[in-house]
């Protein structure tokens, strides 16, 4: 073990982490703002990878730039399933009740989105093939994968543009209101509900954003979702529920002790690292590194 | 995992209770065969989930078989009885395949069955098969699989222990013809059944006893996170070949990305037909994937280039592979069964499979060597595994060499 391999590990960890942390940063953004939990997010990603597929495939579009314009339709659809199915089960209501009927939903919509993509566009993998996946660039000894290394900095401006979103225009300062209290939040003229279409499109957007990137070095299926599903769910608690910036350092940290695990387990073991990492987080700070402590009853 | 014994057991147990109460597997008594009577094969295998394609391939071979018999007069000694076939989703798990057999076998008269590609699949819907008393025909590796002294069970792929001592030995002729030595071997693969089945004899005794070390042995669970660290491994190790298992379709490009990327040049040997399929050409292109070769059960010899033509044709897959091979061969083993047994009666189908020596017709002619028998465990007797290697954007069957398509090409190591 030499001071590069470290190194070599950690830049892998890092590159690997920035995607997990943009995928993960939708369903933060869901759950911090709606309160539900959105089981059909991976399955939405799988969906953004299709998209960009189609526009490389069909319009020589490079799918670093195919991220960006997958945004606006998932936008779109977002607020459409929002407007459509979501709007049922949220604001209102036995609050028990309407979290069992937003987890059949989304765990329905999963399963549905899943399934017709398989019986649609059938199950055979296609992947996105671009010189970049293969190359790496090359400091010394350590290599970084160009596809990583694009999809990392993407990741990260969009990151960014979000925060900036949340923190310095009105919209954002109104999402977070209605994040932070919706009764307080609608007696200011707040559309709570309005707010909530907009968190899930935006949401929804960016991870099909994020399945872009991951389209530029990861074969699309089907049943994609089912990889990174579990990740996205460990970086959004891990980083404290409902936090963004929590969210995106949780992503990163995911990355970070997969590569790093390695220097001490076998690669059978690999995501053993991300839930110890999990557990000690939740033993020693329950409410996630970024997460506010929960008033106790 | 725990969990999915759990399960399975489970339902294997509810399933036991019902016919225990019954008094032992009564439903299905199959009647007497009438004329023109239609003859049912099922087909247990994954349709969604994310073996979803396998499925596909699989129901492709099934379905050219039953148009090439149908439309030559179906079953002659059933009076032209037409074949038809009922496909069941083995889904993505045991539970999912078990439910799905016991669902097809019980709900009709099944003559015979084909599936479930998956080995821990195979081993639960034999079991129902067997209770149920319907012959399955299987392409499944898994040792296990005939080892369960079950009589209605036919296993067609060399079983995975044998795969890997004769795939050794045919490697490292072919290594040898080529004026190439092999010291060195990584093994490196995920940890689904038939890798490990086929990695277990090779770690402990084969590389040993030909003198080769092991310079790289990683295990995985899938899907891999990143393959940059593996890579790394094999680049330091430099070994002159590697046995390759990665089942996953995301991890195996992402390593075969990675080896590109690192410039490695050293001779990659997969263990499986999962390595073969069209949609690494689409994914990797066909520069990336020359050379590389594959250890598989069955794929197309010389002498089949009017079938794999008539495949492609009526599915627009690119070439033909294992998957549907040996199911097209099933459903035609089927039929001559049921043209011996002059019966479509499950019991009768199973006995002239077993008493069935085939030299010729499109049975015997789809796999190699041309001589179709069962012994008495369900084995296929002379099943031997196929090299199959990448040129120019299709795999090609390059040992064994009589049978071949495409002369061997040895990448040299460096």
């Amino acid at each position: 073990m030499t001071f590069a391999d470290l190194v070599q590990y950690v830049a892998t960890g890092l590159l690997v982490g920035g995607v997990y942390a943009l995928m993960s940063i939708g369903l933060a953004l869901i759950f911090g703002v709606m309160r539900v939990v959105n089981f059909a997010q991976g399955d939405f990603m799988m969906l953004g990878m299709y998209l960009t597929y189609f526009f490389a495939i069909g319009y020589q579009v490079d799918p670093l730039l195919g991220a960006l314009i997958t945004i606006p339709p998932f936008f779109a659809l977002g607020l459409l399933v929002h407007r459509v199915l979501l709007v049922r089960v949220t604001g209102g209501g036995d609050p028990q009740r309407e979290m069992d009927a937003q987890l059949i939903l989304t765990l329905g919509l999963s399963l549905i989105i899943t399934n017709a993509t398989t019986m649609i566009l059938s199950p055979m993998p296609r992947g996105i093939r671009t010189a970049y996946a293969t190359q790496a660039f090359a400091a010394g000894p350590i290599l970084v994968n160009q596809a990583r290394a694009y999809a990392f900095l993407m990741a990260l401006l969009l990151a960014a543009a979000v925060y900036v979103f949340l923190t310095r225009t009105d919209l954002g300062k109104a999402l977070r209101a209605a994040a932070d209290d919706p009764e307080a939040a609608g007696y200011q003229g707040i559309n709570v509900r309005a707010m909530h279409g907009i968190a899930f499109g935006v949401g929804i957007g960016l991870v099909a954003a994020a399945g872009g990137l991951l389209a530029t070095y990861h074969p699309i299926e089907p049943t994609v979702a089912v990889n990174f599903i579990v990740l996205m769910f460990v970086a959004v608690v891990l980083g404290g529920l409902g936090s963004i910036p929590g969210a995106f350092v949780g992503g990163l940290l995911i990355g970070l002790v997969q590569s790093l695990t390695l220097l001490v387990l076998p690669f059978q073991l690999q995501n053993v690292g991300v839930f110890i990492a999990f557990l000690l987080v939740l033993y020693l700070r329950p409410q996630g590194l970024f997460g506010q402590r929960m008033r106790s009853v | 995992m725990k969990a999915t014994w759990v399960r399975l057991s489970g339902i294997i147990g509810a399933i036991a209770l019902i016919l225990g109460a019954a008094g032992g597997p009564v439903p299905l008594q199959p009647g007497p065969a009438l004329a023109a009577e239609e003859l049912k094969i099922s087909l247990v295998a994954p349709l969604s989930g994310r073996w979803a394609r396998q499925g596909q391939l699989k129901k492709m071979g099934a379905e050219m078989a039953i148009d090439e018999i149908n439309s030559a007069g179906g079953i002659k000694a059933l009076g032209g009885a037409k074949i038809v076939l009922r496909e069941a989703d083995a889904g993505d798990s045991v539970e999912k395949a078990v439910s799905a057999a016991q669902r097809v076998l019980s709900r009709e008269k099944i003559s015979a069955g084909i599936g479930s590609w998956l080995s821990s699949f195979t081993l639960g819907v034999t079991e129902v098969a067997e209770r149920l008393q319907v012959p399955w025909f299987t392409l499944s590796y898994a040792d296990t699989i005939s080892e369960r002294g079950f009589k209605y069970t036919f296993q067609s792929s060399p079983v995975s222990s044998l795969q890997a001592e004769q795939a050794l030995d045919l490697i490292l002729d072919l290594a040898k013809r080529n004026n190439q030595q092999i010291k060195k071997a990584a093994l490196v693969g995920d940890n689904t059944a038939a890798i490990v089945f086929f990695f277990k004899p090779l770690r402990e005794k084969l590389l040993k006893a030909k003198g080769i070390e092991i310079a790289v042995d990683e295990v995985w669970t899938p899907p891999l996170a990143d393959a940059t660290a593996l890579v790394q491994k094999l680049r330091s190790a430099q070994p002159d070949i590697v046995f390759y298992g990665a089942t996953n379709f995301p991890d195996s490009i992402q390593v075969l990305q990675k080896v590109k990327e690192f410039g490695l040049k050293v001779p990659f040997m997969g263990v499986g037909a999962w390595l073969v399929t069209p949609e690494y050409v689409q994914a990797l292109g066909k520069e990336l994937l020359d050379n590389i070769m594959s250890v598989t059960a069955a794929h197309p010899l010389k002498g089949q280039e009017e079938l794999v033509d008539k495949f492609k044709k009526r599915t627009g897959e690119p070439f033909m592979t294992q998957d549907p091979l040996m199911t097209y061969y099933h459903v035609w083993l089927i039929k001559e069964a049921a043209e011996r047994a002059r019966s479509t009666d499950p019991k009768a189908i199973r006995e002239a499979v077993t008493k069935l020596e085939l030299t010729s017709g499109a049975a015997a002619n789809a796999l190699a060597p041309g001589r179709i028998r069962y012994d008495e465990r369900g084995r296929r007797m002379w099943a031997a595994p196929i090299i199959v290697q990448w040129q120019g954007g299709e795999p090609f069957t390059i040992v064994p060499a009589e049978l071949a398509t495409r002369k061997p090409f040895w990448p040299a190591a460096k």
